[in-house]
């Protein structure tokens, strides 16, 4: 193949590799503390992005139209929103319901996923329809022969990059990070040590919403268009990515995420008709999980006695 | 009994769904001494252990530590007044390093500085550790995940160190090792609440006792007393222990 398509189809990958990654992160988040799948992490990324619509709104209102106060507006706002909402659906969802069988949390959480969307599609301004996310990142380009490097698209993959990272630092190396690893690696037992469970539950819905804003954020920024249902794909890719990985893991839901975006990417380059790239990237991640039941970084290793 | 009790129930009920394990337990544990806790396999030891660091909270009875009452604090805030545990089993935190799990025994303590001297204070306790301190603690034998789980529990710098079977399936090297660490952590003021099913060697380091047996308090005294007594023989009678 040419090397410059080459080198666009690289590209392309990468932000959707760094978007699925960050909305895996908080599926396996989310499983590691509690041990459940919270199925209304794709409408959260949605949410995030129009609460980032409206904040812009909001600013254009004031009159205001500086592109990087409405940028870092844009993803406070998100972020702070989808915080505070994960949170809230730990507190007074998914926390009540431990105890009772995981399905009803599914459920609950397919429900709530679902309020979620369609309270968007009724209540934002027209919400029904494709609503145009604003170009905040620098529009140029460089060739490169035939390569074209949108700078839109390299910042949207090192600030990405950049968020994973922190967090990766975050989970590794602060304080509640070792409070969330304990939870993740047996509860009861962090309790002892004088954890307080609700508080890193909440701590940790809240960590994963707000990257799942960011990415619902960097997926407008990229196709500068939202829309209500744009969770639904990003979920099922998210949580496909996180399995892959291996369900707790942290890195194999980032492992997972490039993954996915390198078979969908490869999957557009073989078959002419680009719908088939997902069918090809879904059915090669059954493939890999029939090979590796447990996802690529397995969190329960054998533990000697 | 003269001494100050540092831990006291008084008349404690604890169950799990319907029934109950403990019917009405009172016992004290007398500060600065090692106080053992004997009883046959599912007598309910573990159980009063969980009501004392409120993993299964009593439902009737009061728990008091130093005067405080503590039956329906959250078990973060009963540890936070300086009670450690070292779960039966050692419950070591698989996928962390040994670093790791000594860090989070010290969770509640928030100064740095007084990280760094736990840490090589248990250390020196179990040079052991020291070379291995960015293993993964999964891949330790149960020998050395039995003394992680103990410093884990000093790093807490506890006023009383709750251990629940220590010597649950180690060598009788590592038995002998154990015994002789619980008896010098005491002897640096911590008092110990002391869970065992091996007789002999728990009454040679112990002040007191008490031996529970269906539910209830069958026996107390001090470690003498208690080798003589009868009902220590009866609660393992049967026991292939
Ligand atoms: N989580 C639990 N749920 C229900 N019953 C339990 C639970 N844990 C222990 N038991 C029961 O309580 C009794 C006492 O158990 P335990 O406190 O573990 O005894 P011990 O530590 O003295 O061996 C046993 O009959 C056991 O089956
Ligand atoms: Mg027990």
């Amino acid at each position: 193949m040419d090397p410059g398509l080459l080198g666009q189809y690289l590209l392309n990958g990468l932000v959707l590799g760094v978007i699925y990654a960050m909305v895996a992160v908080g599926f396996t988040l989310f499983f590691g503390v509690l041990d459940v799948i919270k199925f209304s992490h794709g409408d959260v990324v949605m949410a995030g992005a129009f609460v980032g619509l409206a904040a812009y709104a909001g600013l254009e209102h004031l009159g205001l139209h500086s592109p990087l106060l409405a940028l870092a507006l844009i993803v406070t706002a998100a972020t702070a929103a989808m915080a505070l909402f994960g949170a809230a659906a730990a507190r007074y969802l998914v926390l009540p319901l431990r105890g009772a069988p995981p399905l009803n949390t599914l459920l609950a959480t397919l429900m709530l996923g679902l309020a979620l969307r369609e309270a968007v599609r009724l209540f934002y301004p027209n919400g029904s329809n494709p609503k145009p996310f604003p170009r905040l990142l620098p529009v140029e380009a460089i060739d490169i022969g035939n390569f074209t490097l949108r700078y839109d698209s390299a910042i949207i993959v090192l600030g990405g990059l950049a968020a994973i990272f922190a967090l990766h630092i975050f989970i590794t190396r602060s304080r509640l990070g070792l409070a969330i690893r304990a939870v993740a690696q047996d509860a009861e037992t962090a309790r002892v040590m004088g954890i307080d469970f609700r508080a890193v539950v909440l701590a940790t819905f809240a960590l994963g919403s707000a990257l799942a804003a960011l990415a619902g954020v960097a997926n407008g920024l990229y196709y500068s268009e939202v829309n209500f249902s744009m969770g639904l794909l990003l979920g099922v890719i998210g949580f496909s990515c996180a399995v892959v990985g291996g369900l707790g893991s942290v890195l194999g839901a980032i492992l997972g995420g490039f993954l996915f975006a390198a078979l969908q990417t490869a999957g557009a380059v073989w078959f002419a008709v680009p719908a088939y790239k997902d069918v090809f990237a879904f059915a090669a991640v059954i493939l890999v999980m029939a090979w590796k039941p447990t996802g690529l970084i397995s969190e329960t290793p054998a533990e000697r006695v | 009994m003269s001494t100050d009790a540092q831990l006291a129930l008084e008349d404690v009920v604890v169950g799990y769904d319907q029934a109950d394990v403990l019917t009405g337990v009172s016992m004290r544990a007398a500060r600065g001494e090692i106080t053992c806790l004997l009883g046959a396999n599912g007598a309910g030891k573990t159980t009063l252990i969980r009501a004392v660091l409120g993993l299964t909270p009593a439902r009737r009875g009061r728990l008091l530590f130093e005067g405080r009452d503590i039956t329906r604090l959250p078990t973060h805030e009963i540890v936070r007044l300086g009670i450690a545990c070292i779960p039966e089993g050692r419950r070591v935190f698989p996928r962390m390093t040994v670093e790791e799990n000594l860090r989070a025994g010290a969770y509640v303590e928030r100064n740095s500085a007084a990280i760094a001297r736990r840490l090589t204070e248990v250390m020196d306790v179990f040079p052991q550790l020291r070379s291995r301190v960015r293993q993964l603690a999964g891949t330790m034998s149960g020998g050395e995940q039995a003394m992680l789980s103990i410093g884990r529990g000093l790093m807490g710098a506890p006023r009383l160190l709750i251990v629940d079977e220590p010597s649950l399936g180690l060598s009788p090297l590592y038995v002998k090792e154990n015994f002789a660490v619980i008896r010098r952590i005491n002897e640096t003021g911590v008092s110990v609440l002391l869970v065992e099913q091996n007789v002999r060697q728990t009454l040679a380091i112990a002040h007191r006792g008490y031996v529970l047996a269906q539910g209830r308090i069958a026996a107390a005294g001090d470690a003498a007393t208690l080798q003589q007594a009868p009902q220590v023989r009866d609660a393992y009678f049967g026991q292939a222990h």
